[in-house]
């Protein structure tokens, strides 16, 4: 879990959320907070992401182990690889935050895919005939 | 039919073992057939609701009876959240 040291100006109140669902932060000079210390953590917790990510990238050697496909047939590895791969730069583009973390999935659906696969599905995606929800 | 099944199991006692391994046989048969059904990440009952069944294993779970030299304790999610 990675701390992140917030200034001490603001404090957080009792109520237990406003209409959006976030806590509303009230600074000693009294205006609400709450847009820019929610989008201040998320790129924290981003950017502490995207470090980690970067030094794996650096070390990447092959596919590691997942529990999920335990077993020979690795099919369905490499297609839930590629879909996280497309869903992650959707989500993350959404956000407006980098991308790079994204990577990780391109890295291993690399690994693992025929490369006839990958070709495949890339060309049904820009026609717009991809089975999978991305 | 329980009655014919009982009146032969009294006449021809040495059965009995027979009617164990077959009956514990197909016990075991139909339980690992549930637990395929019921239990595997792989099958998917219900396309709307809960459509990738496997994404809700955690990295540490193990499916398989028996993992030859594979510590999942160890195991950690690799890939970023998003």
């Amino acid at each position: 879990m990675h701390v992140l040291n917030v200034s001490h100006d603001f404090h957080v109140p009792r109520n237990k959320g406003s209409a959006h669902g976030s806590r509303a932060l009230v600074s000693d000079s009294g205006h609400t907070v709450t847009r820019t210390y929610t989008s201040r953590l998320r790129q924290g917790h981003a950017r502490v992401m995207a470090e980690d990510i970067q030094q794996k990238l650096e070390k990447y050697r092959t596919a590691p182990f997942d529990a999920r496909f335990p077993n020979q047939n690795q099919t369905r590895n490499c297609w839930q690889n590629y879909l996280d791969y497309h869903r992650c730069q959707k989500a993350l583009d959404a956000k407006g935050v980098d991308t790079a973390p994204c990577d990780w999935y391109k890295r291993v659906y690399n690994s693992l895919c025929p490369l006839s696969w990958i070709e495949k599905w890339d060309t049904q995606r820009e026609d717009g005939t991809f089975p999978g929800k991305i | 039919m329980l009655g014919t099944f009982s009146r032969q199991l009294r006449n021809h006692p040495a059965l009995i073992p027979l009617f164990i391994f077959i009956g514990g046989g197909c016990a075991m048969s139909l339980t690992y057939l549930a637990r395929l059904a019921l239990r595997n990440p792989d099958v998917c009952w219900d396309r709307k609701n809960n459509p990738e069944p496997w994404n809700k294993m955690k990295p540490t779970d193990q499916y398989k009876f028996y993992a030859v030299s594979m510590d999942y304790s160890k195991l950690k999610k690799e890939g970023p959240d998003f």
